[in-house]
């Protein structure tokens, strides 16, 4: 019977709606995360009697047929950017994009990734990194003696020498933008990289060109809201059970019918 | 005597059929813009064993054929997503997709732009404005969707809001009649125009889940389980009987 293998396709789908809820609340506190949704669409149709067919000379159609679905599929599992709330950290180091635009960063093999997450850090040799030690673009060297970092809301890094009362500017940090941000592959790691969906990258700085502004000493949270996933978690479960169900009445026909036979 | 047997069988398939159908509305219960469907079944008049001529003559016998599926089109519930590429539609009406196989309507509106800043689907199928297809630009930001439909963005940093296309809402003269074309697509009938909505109601950030009733499924297919059974039993009980009726009327008397 088609309503065995229905069902199956149906919890199958509410299977992989549960890995994706539950990845999007195990990234609850992660910085820069951006929440995922499974998406769903049903499957092909059998038409045993097709809408419209002519059923006599006189033309009198069908008014509506028999069609039989066969299930449902995941259409895709995209990512929602919108903007996380800003928590302020107080950490110089720490800083949060209000609005479009990723960070660039340097992978060791030399090609770009992009990421949300700006809490920097600074390694040996006083450069700006991310918290896995990758280049955040452009690359900017902090001098051995200096204090007070300031990054501004156009991502201007400054820092404080000492002996002179003006700041000396190091650098600008790059942001980049895409068409289709919702394109971009997460190779994790909070990191992003450039695919044919998303469109090439836009280099260019904070608050030109609607790129957003930084805000220092704060981080973007995730944008998971806890209410909305325990439901989604909630229906999800509900579904897979009402499917199983399915299933069990599925086989009490096939139970009764084998029955007759005796 | 064979015709309680075919009678009954004509019962099992068309309720087999009615399981499919409940079967595929509950494997799309978390399925955006899905309408679910209900079988409708008539009696078909066996016209052969017509034999009426004499007293106490043969019934008109009456089987049991699934006539139907149609859609229930009923507003499903919004849930509220936040997205800005979601949109809603209160109301009737569909949005236009352009598909390989011809143009497609769908009341999914999970949304996604595209490499080349167009408005698609979640299967990358253009979504239709107006005039034609909506395109964002590589500065576009804060995308606004109006109650009728009209894309506008705040394009750089600019204040001014640029308009990028006015999403094409459609209806139907009978909707009913609409075939579903799998990947939350209805198609149209030949002959069947699709008319422009002058008043479509769209809800950005929100997104319509399917409109299956899990109680009803639920208690129709107990209904069908049980009714399988049953008749299942009087097939069964039919075989006893013409086997004990050969056993006797056979009994050939040592």
């Amino acid at each position: 019977m088609r309503a065995l293998h229905t069902a199956a396709t149906g919890m199958m789908a509410q299977e992989l709606n549960v890995q994706v809820i539950s990845n999007n609340i195990a990234n609850m506190r992660t910085t820069g995360y951006k929440r995922q949704r499974a998406e769903f669409q049903d499957l092909l149709y059998e038409h045993v009697r097709r809408i419209g067919t002519q059923t006599s000379d006189q033309g009198n159609i069908l008014p509506v047929g028999v069609d039989l679905g066969s299930g449902v599929k995941t259409a895709g599992t995209p990512r929602i950017m919108t903007q996380g709330n800003l928590l302020p950290t107080g950490r110089d180091l720490d800083v949060a994009i209000r609005g479009e635009g990723f960070f660039k960063i340097q992978l060791p093999d030399g090609t770009f990734a992009y990421t949300r997450d700006g809490s920097f850090e600074m390694d040996n040799q006083g450069r700006l990194v991310t918290a896995q030690g990758n280049l955040v673009q452009p690359g900017i060297t902090f001098p051995t003696n200096a204090s007070s970092v300031t990054i501004n809301a156009q991502g201007q890094v400054s820092v404080t020498v000492p002996g002179t009362t003006t700041p000396t500017v190091l650098g600008q940090l790059t942001m980049t933008r895409f068409i289709n941000k919702a394109g971009l592959q997460p190779i994790g790691d909070n990191l992003f990289t450039e695919t044919p969906a998303s469109g090439t990258p836009q280099d260019g700085v904070a608050n030109t060109d609607g790129m957003g502004d930084l805000q220092q000493q704060n981080l973007e949270q995730a944008n998971v809201e806890a209410v909305t996933e325990i439901s989604d978690l909630i229906a999800a479960q509900r579904a897979y059970e009402m499917n199983a169900k399915v299933v069990t009445a599925t086989d009490q026909m096939l139970q009764s019918t084998s029955n007759m036979m005796r | 005597m064979e015709n309680t047997a075919l009678v009954g069988l004509s019962r099992q398939v068309a309720l087999a059929r009615e399981l499919d159908v409940i079967a595929n509305n509950l494997a799309n219960i978390n399925t955006a813009g899905f309408k679910a469907e209900s079988a409708v079944f008539q009696e078909y008049l066996m016209p052969i064993a017509s034999a009426g001529d004499f007293g106490g003559g043969d019934r008109i016998l009456r089987y049991v054929q699934d006539r139907a599926t149609w859609h229930d089109l009923s507003q499903g519930s919004t849930q509220t997503t936040g997205n800005p590429l979601d949109v809603a539609i209160d109301g009737a009406g569909f949005l236009v997709v352009q598909t390989p196989r011809g143009e497609r309507y769908t009341r999914n509106g999970a949304l996604q732009v595209n490499a080349q800043g167009q408005l698609v689907t979640s299967e990358g199928y253009l979504v239709q404005g107006d005039n034609g297809p909506i395109v964002f630009q590589q500065l576009d930001r804060q995308i606004s969707i109006s109650p009728d439909g009209r894309v506008t963005v705040m394009e750089g940093n600019s204040r001014q809001e640029s308009l990028r296309g006015k999403l094409r809402v459609v209806g139907f003269g009978r909707p009913g009649q609409l075939e579903k074309d799998g990947a939350s697509t209805f198609s149209a009938a030949a002959g069947q125009a699709p008319q422009a909505l002058t008043n479509p109601r769209l809800v950005q950030g929100a997104i319509e889940k399917s409109n299956v009733k899990s109680v009803v499924e639920m208690t129709r297919m107990v209904e069908i389980t049980r009714t399988y059974t049953q008749i299942a039993s009087i097939l069964q009980q039919q075989s006893d009987m013409r086997k004990a009726a050969i056993q006797q009327l056979a009994d050939v008397p040592s």
